[in-house]
This record gives structure tokens, sequence and C-alpha cells, in this order.
């Protein structure tokens, strides 16, 4: 049986009047990629917040490897490793000085740490900027210094805050692709973001978080079968009479069609071969459509049908 | 020591500018402390005067020499509107007329009717040359008086006239046993300015660069205690504020002139003293996280503002009990009466001066306190996790 490394229970954070977190209750097991998704405002840093200390609560418990976790309990810490959004290292130190504080903070042998540091370095590929000052890095490489920083004293816990924010695809990329090579090697990793995508990706399990409470928990294909809609099936059509979208309607295992002058938008709920059927209907009626793509549903989707609005807003 | 090894680093980083601030105040505080000594050299400066010899004789002749050797002989024609207008416009300080028949009636009484003049009325030159002329023919008749015929009189007159008188100003307690020099004193007055300043220019960006938000919050996360961070950035900024204290005080054996002796060592201690209390207000003022541009403003206003109405630019007698009164407020008010009871300004007493010193230890303990309070409402709130 896996060991759990992350039990919350019934936690409760209230700014005023504001509850942050809402009686949250959480259980990550060893070796897992636990995703936490929410829209911003969610409580997905003020859980991390509490999970590590760094602010109060006002109910419930949290154990790290079997033990309370509090301030000064620097065995936990120890093997906490956190990679923020912001990137924090300091502009006066080169890639590889930058690496060995951090790294201090926890390793005090020095031989250790010149070999976890150069482990460090190879492994977010810094090799050839070592001595380089965080100034000269580009913008992809200063978040691979962040992630080194992070993960340089070989943390058995890993806790990544939203690291992908403002990233290019291509260092984003990379980021996950490290992530999950970490979790190859035995680390547990938290994992925030608004990100689905990233979330379907790399994670394992997930929890989805509004307003302070977890609202769905499991991996993502238990989240989607979760939600009615199974399948959806977008048609470009430029005409389509009543008559005939009530026939698309009443195909089997329909549970949602709308037609927005454009695109005819069906929803199904289960069953197999409905891309079939559509493209006969329409060949039966002779219509000529565009494109027609079948989509399987997203966690946005199931964020959608949980709580009636979308994960993230458009501009995100 | 990682965080006292990383401080260091970023000090390093920093170096240049923290020597060039010191090195900016030093070249300007330096000269201004020898400039404000009280030592003056008196020196006599020459007249512009025209002089026309009516009399045109052996002794009239004598005298224009006579007033030629101290003072510049201007040529000019003796027109009345040239003369006024030279003496409008400065080019001239005095016009003498030696009138006709001066050596006829040189042993007579008076002197009214040896000399003419233009002058400005009023002005230094005419007293000069007034009192100048009255002293010449006055000796000329006192040695004639006394048998000597007339040459020999103007002789032994011009000898006498022109004897300088040494003038040395005695200042109270220079280089004596209740007092130093001036320029010891101002150097140490001006002391409070430089290291206030350096220390806000130098500590604060390193510890503002140590403890930004980002930075800190790793650290937090990391599994050092919290005193171990504090202690090695205490020591980080206590080797920093040493270093500087210790540049400006040799620095201060080379300006003062000589290595420092007796009571020139509790100036020493007093400087030590307000560097701390510098230090503490400069860990006050990072609390707040200024930006850049504040920090600037907050050292130029602290530096200033104090030097200004604490006596260091100003001597405190010429402050006005208003400012005075305000002025007790703040610690650079009794870092400056303590260098003037050390130096010799006001009456030293030992136990005056160590309340002196005590008071300025207490504006240090109060920083030290409201930092401390500030940091732990803004960044206190780990230790308030619920058990």
């Amino acid at each position: 049986m896996e060991n759990t490394v992350v039990k919350i229970e019934n936690l409760v954070k209230r700014y005023g009047e504001l509850i942050a977190l809402d009686h949250l209750s959480l259980e990550i097991k060893e070796g897992e990629i636990f995703g936490l998704l929410g829209p911003n405002g969610s409580g997905k840093t003020t859980t991390i917040n509490c999970l590590l200390s760094l602010l109060a609560y006002d109910k419930g418990s949290i154990e790290i490897f079997g033990e309370k976790m509090s301030p000064v309990n620097y065995n936990v810490k120890q093997n906490i490793g956190i990679i923020m959004q912001n990137v924090a290292v300091f502009d006066e130190l080169t890639v590889q000085e930058n690496i060995d504080y951090f790294c201090g903070l926890y390793i005090h042998s020095k031989a250790d740490r010149k070999q976890y540091v150069d482990e460090a370095i190879k492994f977010v590929g810094l090799e050839d900027f070592r001595k380089f000052y965080p100034k000269k890095l580009s913008g992809g490489l200063l978040r691979r210094l962040n992630i080194a920083c992070g993960i340089a004293h070989k943390p058995k816990l890993i806790i990544l805050d939203e690291p992908t924010v403002a990233v290019d695809p291509q260092s984003r990329n990379k980021i996950l692709e490290g992530i999950q090579e970490l979790n190859r090697q035995g680390t547990t990793v938290i994992y925030t973001t608004h990100y689905m995508e990233e979330v379907e990706q790399i994670c394992t399990r997930i929890a989805i978080m509004d307003k302070g409470r977890k609202i769905a928990e499991g991996t993502k294909d238990e989240l989607k079968r979760m939600i009615r809609n199974t399948e959806t099936i977008s048609i470009e059509l430029l005409d389509l009479s009543d008559r005939v979208k009530d026939k698309f309607a009443a195909l089997p295992h329909v549970c949602s069609c709308d037609y927005d002058g454009t695109k005819l938008i069906i929803g199904f709920s289960g069953g197999k071969h409905n891309l079939m059927r559509v493209t006969e209907l329409l060949r039966e009626e002779e219509l000529h459509s565009g494109r027609i793509y079948s989509e399987r549903p997203t966690l946005n989707d199931v964020f959608l049908e949980i709580t009636g609005k979308a994960l993230r807003d458009k501009e995100d | 020591m990682q965080v006292f090894k990383v401080f260091m680093k970023v000090l390093k980083s920093r170096m240049s500018a923290a020597f060039l601030y010191i090195l900016i105040f030093m070249i300007i505080a330096i000269p201004q402390a020898k400039s404000s000594t009280t030592e003056k050299k008196f020196e006599r400066v020459p007249l512009k005067i025209a002089v026309f010899d009516e009399d045109n004789t052996p002794e009239s002749r004598k005298l224009t020499e006579f007033i030629a050797k101290d003072n510049k002989l201007i040529s000019m024609s003796n027109d009345r509107e040239e003369l006024i207008d030279a003496l409008y416009w400065m080019r001239l300080d005095y016009a003498l007329i030696i009138n006709k028949g001066y050596s006829e009636n040189l042993l007579s009484d008076g002197t009214n009717e040896l000399f003419g003049s233009y002058h400005v009325h009023d002005s230094y030159s005419v007293s000069y040359m007034s009192t100048a002329l009255d002293q010449y023919v006055s000796s000329v008749r006192a040695y004639s008086q006394s048998g000597e015929d007339l040459d020999s009189a103007i002789a032994h007159t011009e000898d006498a006239l022109s004897q300088d008188t040494e003038v040395h100003v005695a200042e109270a307690g220079k280089n004596g046993v209740n007092g130093q020099s001036s320029t010891f004193r101002a150097y140490f007055n001006y002391f409070s300015y430089i290291i206030i300043s350096v220390i806000i220019y130098t500590v604060c960006p390193i510890i503002l660069t140590m403890t930004r938000k980002d930075i800190r919050y790793r650290t937090n996360c990391s599994s050092i205690h919290p005193n171990a961070y504090t202690i090695q950035l205490f020591a980080g900024s206590t080797v920093l504020v040493l270093g500087v204290w210790l540049i400006l005080i040799v620095a201060g054996i080379f300006a003062t002139g000589g290595f420092y002796s007796g009571k020139q060592w509790l100036a020493v201690l007093n400087s030590f003293i307000y560097t701390l209390v510098s230090t503490s207000i400069a860990l006050l003022i990072t609390s707040f996280d200024p930006s850049e541009n504040i920090l600037n403003l907050t050292a130029q206003i602290l530096g200033l503002g104090m030097s200004f109405l604490c006596g260091v630019f100003v001597p405190l007698s010429m402050l006005s009990d208003s400012v005075a009164s305000v002025s007790k407020f703040l610690p650079a008010y009794w870092y400056i009466r303590c260098n003037s009871m050390i130096c010799g300004n006001e009456i030293y007493d030992s136990g005056r001066l160590a309340s002196f010193m005590l008071i300025q230890m207490l504006f240090a303990v109060v920083c030290s306190v409201l930092t401390m309070l500030i940091r732990r409402i803004k960044f206190g709130t780990s230790s308030e996790v619920a058990a």
C-alpha cells in the first residue's frame, strides 16, 4: 500500500468574513503528481501556504510524512522543495552560487552540496551557464534556474505553485518534462495551476478547487466520468432548418444540440459510433458541411458542469 | 554560514558603490572640516590710492614713497569728475592731494592744511588713510620735538611705522588640556552625517536584497532556523558597519593630523555609539521595504536634516531655542553634544557625557524594538499556525 505523504483534514482558513479554505481535506500518496486545479482565488496558494506553515489557519490539521506540520518542524521542511511562480534568485550571484545558496539552507556538508548542485545543474541543463549571472539568462533559462534552486537538495516532496505562468510553450514543455522526470525518480509532486492542459498532461490525480472548497477529486478519467457529456461533435454548417436540427437532437445518446448559425454542436452522453451516426444523417439530408470534429470532454467541461462557469477567463 | 557568505557576496557586488559613497563623502567632508577652523591669517590689503603731490618737495616725495610701500599707487589726472567716477566704480579707494606748502607746515599744528582728498564717505579706506596720515605726521613732529632734524625724524617715523605687528588668534582650548583642535571637532561632527548616509546607502540595499519577498518566502520554507538566519544576517551587517566605521576612523587620523590620544578616544567611542544608532535606523528603514528612490530620499532627509537641525553644519549655539528643542528628539543632537564636551566647547562632565551616550543608545534600542515589531506584524504570521 502506498504511503500517505500529505494529509490535510478539514482545513479552514478565514480572512475576516471571507472563507479562503472551507473544510478542505486532501490525501496525497507517495509517488503521485497531484494537481491542484482551480481558477484564480480558488484557494490553491492559500492551501500551499498553510501546508508549508507560512500561514496560520483556523481549523483542521496538516500532516506531512506522517508528522504534524508546524513552522518548527525542520525534519519535515528538510524534505520539501518549493518552486514558485516568481523567479526567486539573487541577481548578485551566479547560477552555481544561487543553487549552492538555496541548497545550503538544507544541506550543510560542503562535499554533498557540491555534488547536489552539480546534479541539479545537469538536471535542468544549465551546465554551460554555471558562471552566468541571472540577468544574462533568458526567461526560459531563469525558470530552469528557479527549479534547480528548489530541487537541488533532493526533496521527497516538491511543491510547484503555478511555475509556468508567463512562460513560452517550449520552456513550459521542458518544465513539465522535468517534473515528470523527477516523479519517475520517486519524488512526490504537488502541482498547482489554472492551466487544465498541464494538469491533464502530467498529473496522476487531480483535485479541483473553487471558492476554497474541493469540488471534485480523482484521476482525469474519473473526473470526466463525473459529467453527463462524454463527447462533443461540432459541425460547420451554414444553413440548418429546425426540422433537420430536431433529427440530430433525436439521435441516440444526444444530451444537447445547439446551432448558432454557423456551427452545430451536439453533446453525447455515452454511446459508441456517435460520429458515424452524425455523418450518415448529414449524407441523408444532403447537407454540405465544413469541418467536422469530435472532442472528448476536458477538465474545463468538468469544472463548467460542476460550477456552471469556465475554469479560467478567456484572457488567461 | 550560508547566509553570511551570501551577504558578503552581495556586499562584494556593491562594494564599489559603497566605496564610491565613502569617497564622495570624504571629499566633501574633509575639506569642509578643515575649512571650518577658526584660525585665520591676517594680511594687509593694499588700497588703490592716487597721490597728487602739489608741494613736490623731498618731504612730500618721501611721504608718497611711504604710502606706496603698502598700497598701490594709481596714476590718474587730477580731474574732479574723473576721480569721482573712479571712486564710484571702485577703481580707486582714495585720492590724496599733498597740498602746496606741505614741507613748510609739516611741523606746525594740525593736518587739515597739509592734505586734501577725494574719498567715499564712511568707507574703511578713509579711516585707514586718516589714521595713517595722522600717525605719520604725529610721529614726525614727535621725533622733531625730541631734537632730531626733519630728515632724521621722517626716517625714524618710516622705520617705526613699518614695523608689522604679528597677530595670533588664540582659540579657547586649542590642542590644550581641555579641548581638541577645531579640525578634529569638525571632522567628528561631520562623521555623523557621513556614517548615517553611508550606512543607509550600503546596508539597506543589501538587507533589502536578502529579505526580498520571494527570497524570504523560499528561505521561510527551508529548514534553516529563523534565529540562525537572523544571526548570520546580523553578523554580515556588523562586519559591514564596523568596516565603514573603521575606514572613517582611520581616515580621521589623517584628516585631523595625528593618532588619537587622551580624550580623543572618547570621541571615537562616541562615533562608535552613533554608528550603532545609524545601523538601527537603517534596519528600521528596511522593515518598510522602501524602493531605491525612497531609500535615497530617506538618506538625504535623515543625513542632511539631522545635520542642519542638530548642529553639524551650524553650531548648536546659533540654533534657535525652538529648533534646539526639536533636535533633542534626534540622536545626532546628543552625538554633537558629546563631541562639544569632548572638544572643549562645553564644560566637560563625565557623568553628563555618559548620560548623553546612553541617550544615543536608547535611540538604538527604540529603533531596534520598532524594527522587530514591524517585522513581526508584517511577516510574523508563521508562528501563529494552529497546533
